[in-house]
């Protein structure tokens, strides 16, 4: 009776995993739902719905199957997302992942499960200069500008706004030593002089003592460069607290609404930030805008909706020009559909490029984000925007290209 | 030299007396119940949030809203041991502990589930610190959270040493078996110990929330810090933990002031100080600076 009864179960089982295998075909979302990057979750996520959203309206993946999300807490660490991308890969059998978003995180599961199982990693946010020379086999690409360009940028930036002399405190991980080594490199180049330069640790309560060392360095501003959950906010309260400093520099990491809603809008009036942007408002990305905003009730605005959107995008016309469902196939098909020549599709029209791939046409994606060009590196050039606080939310008052 | 007291000396006490809440209770389970609970950082999670929900509904003062989030929490430990660690009792401890592990994750999904995973705070904004001799400048949360912290380990104290309960307590925790077999009842004391565990750990979270921000990992960070401070002051000693987490609290943050502009020890390796301390500490003095007892 029992072994029967087992039998008849693993028979269910094996029916339904099948049928739901026909179906469904699934992508990794690797996305820090906890942790430091928490407060930037839920508007990349709809980004990436919206592109889920459109490939299924649109016609589905390859015959018409469904393309499924299924999203990992990465908790924007590196040991985490190692075993939620291992979850991914090995239970869930996504065809590719799309994520992670800190740049410790993505190397970290990039390293440990993407490229020795030999599956499609595409990155919306990971800007650390280190990814540039990962040894991936080609399986790992990003769609933001290494910091490399973010730093050089940034240091023109704060130039400009006539600050002579800085101090930068920079979070002890791919991203902060990445960016804040080139933001010194470059600043001192064209005539910058750093008062301070130090590291901390993330997620400690009190940086006090850090930071009356760097306040004692006779600097006219403090660039900080780490996640605005994690340490960024911290740095910046008791700065203002112990009138070290008034005036704040960040990168996207500290870009986070939270900043605010923590510190309010006031006392950060004469601060600015840079971050990933995407190119100067054209017709595509207002509609899109528009239409996610239509969708989720707002929220268009927030940092990289734009890049999780193309991010997956890439994906599913990857998964549709390749035919299958096969990783390496799959991986193959990613710079034919992102890169120059083809016919130029943008966000929103899947349903002609399912026409023009079925139709034997190459085409290039041309996303809310930029062009997408991927280089040998699997990197792509991008955009920097220059941000200021107005009201409760950031403002763009200036791009760099 | 101000400003070592100022930025340093001071937050590190800050830091020491939240570490101290929290492996008060650490030390106490420990000692009684003999199992590491690796699910305190979360009771103290779960204390700030309950707190929190006061300040949102209540439009109470975070300090207010300490006594609703120690009854909270300690129900919620209460509870905890009653559903999971009690039917493990008589296991050998280590599955007590994995036990404690799953607790942990599940303590930790069910906040995420009920408050978000946004980071939060008590008050927006931030305040100046009031300032002393034109010089000290401490900031009244600081005052508050030393304050409380004092206030309640002469509390303990007295608890201990001179009531019923306590003194039963510090009883199993010395030799369970004749503590029993002097007809103490067990089950009351570990319910006491539950109660006052979950409680301190309750005001530690909301302290830490005061101080920073209150995340859902607010807890678990803390909790390497804290079975170094109970480690420190001598297992099932409930003060030589608070004084154990009082020397690690201060000890991580004093340790990167600069001497003569020379900074000896950077700040990012302000983690590591907890841990060499525990190390030199059970390779030199295993009973910890309380006599507790030897693991």
């Amino acid at each position: 009776m029992n072994k029967t009864l087992l039998m008849l179960t693993t028979a269910a089982c094996i029916t339904f995993a099948g049928s739901a295998w026909a179906e469904d075909i699934k992508v990794g979302a690797l996305m820090g739902v906890t942790g430091p990057l928490a407060n930037f979750i839920p508007p990349i996520l709809n980004g990436a719905k919206l592109a889920e959203a459109d490939v299924n309206k649109g016609g589905g993946l390859l015959d018409g199957q469904t393309m499924k999300l299924v999203v990992a807490d990465s908790q924007a660490s590196a040991q985490p997302s190692v075993d939620a991308a291992g979850k991914l890969v090995n239970i869930e059998n996504v065809v590719a992942i799309m994520g992670a978003l800190s740049s410790g995180a993505t190397i970290a599961a990039a390293n440990a499960v993407a490229i020795p199982n030999g599956v499609l990693q595409v990155s919306p946010t990971a800007t650390a200069p280190s990814m540039t020379n990962l040894e991936d086999n080609d399986y790992v690409y990003r769609i933001v500008p290494s910091d490399n360009y973010q730093g050089k940028v940034l240091a023109r930036a704060v130039l400009e706004e006539g600050f002579k002399k800085v101090a930068i405190t920079y979070v002890n991980n791919d991203y902060g030593v990445g960016i804040g080594n080139t933001f010194k490199v470059e600043y001192e180049k064209l005539g910058g002089v750093v008062t301070k330069f130090s590291k901390h640790e993330d997620k400690k309560n009190s940086y006090r003592g850090e930071l009356a060392t760097l306040a004692s360095s006779g600097a006219d501003a403090l660039v900080v460069i780490a996640y605005a959950a994690g340490s960024g906010a911290k740095i910046v309260k008791q700065s203002l607290e112990n009138g070290f400093f008034e005036k704040f520099i960040g990168t996207d990491g500290l870009r986070d609404d939270i900043l605010i809603q923590q510190i309010g809008a006031e006392a950060l009036a004469s601060s600015f930030f840079t971050s990933p942007s995407s190119p100067s408002s054209n017709e595509a990305t207002e509609a899109f805008h528009a239409r996610f905003d239509e969708t989720f009730g707002g929220g268009s605005d927030k940092p990289f909706v734009d890049q999780a959107y193309d991010a997956t995008m890439l994906i599913a016309l990857a998964i549709q020009q390749a035919g299958s469902t096969d990783r390496t196939a799959v991986k193959n098909a990613l710079r034919s559909v992102a890169n120059a020549p083809g016919e130029i599709v943008g966000p929103g029209e899947w349903a002609k490029a399912r026409e023009l791939i079925s139709a034997g046409k190459d085409i290039n994606y041309e996303g809310v984000s930029g062009a997408h060009e991927f280089d040998a590196n699997g990197d792509v050039a991008g955009y920097i925007g220059k941000y200021i606080v107005e009201g409760d939310s950031y403002k763009q008052t200036k791009i760099f290209n | 030299m101000i400003d070592f007291i100022n930025y340093y000396l001071i937050p590190g006490i800050t830091l020491g007396s939240i570490y101290a809440l929290g492996a008060v209770g650490i030390s106490m389970i420990f000692g009684i119940l003999r199992f590491a609970h690796f699910a305190h950082g979360d009771l103290m999670t779960t204390g700030a949030y309950i707190a929190l929900t006061a300040v949102w509904t209540l439009g109470l003062p975070a300090l207010a809203a300490i006594p609703i989030a120690v009854v909270g929490t300690a129900l919620v430990a209460v509870f905890l041991d009653k559903a999971f660690y009690k039917p493990l009792r008589d296991l050998p401890s280590i599955y007590t502990v994995i036990a404690s592990f799953g607790v942990a994750l599940i303590l930790r999904s069910a906040i995420q589930l009920l408050w978000g995973t946004d980071s939060q705070v008590y008050v927006v904004g931030f305040q100046k610190p009031l300032i002393f001799f034109d010089s000290l400048r401490i900031a009244l949360r600081h005052m508050q959270i030393i304050a409380f912290t004092v206030a309640i380990a002469i509390t303990l104290h007295f608890f201990l040493s001179y009531s019923k309960t306590g003194k039963s307590m510090r009883a199993v925790a010395d030799d369970p078996e004749l503590a029993r077999i002097a007809g103490l009842d067990t089950e009351k004391i570990v319910r006491w110990t539950w109660i006052i565990g979950g409680g301190l750990a309750a005001i530690g979270g909301v302290f830490v929330g005061l101080d920073t921000d209150i995340h859902t990992n607010l807890g678990w960070n803390l909790l390497l810090p804290m079975f170094a401070a109970a480690l420190l002051g001598g297992i099932g000693r409930p003060l030589g933990a608070m004084l154990g987490g009082l020397i690690i609290g201060v000890a991580e943050e004093i340790c990167t002031f600069p001497i003569m502009d020379i900074e000896i020890i950077s700040p990012s390796y302000k983690s590591a100080i907890a841990f060499i301390i525990m190390l030199a500490l059970l390779l030199f003095r295993p009973q910890g600076l309380l006599k507790g007892r030897v693991l």
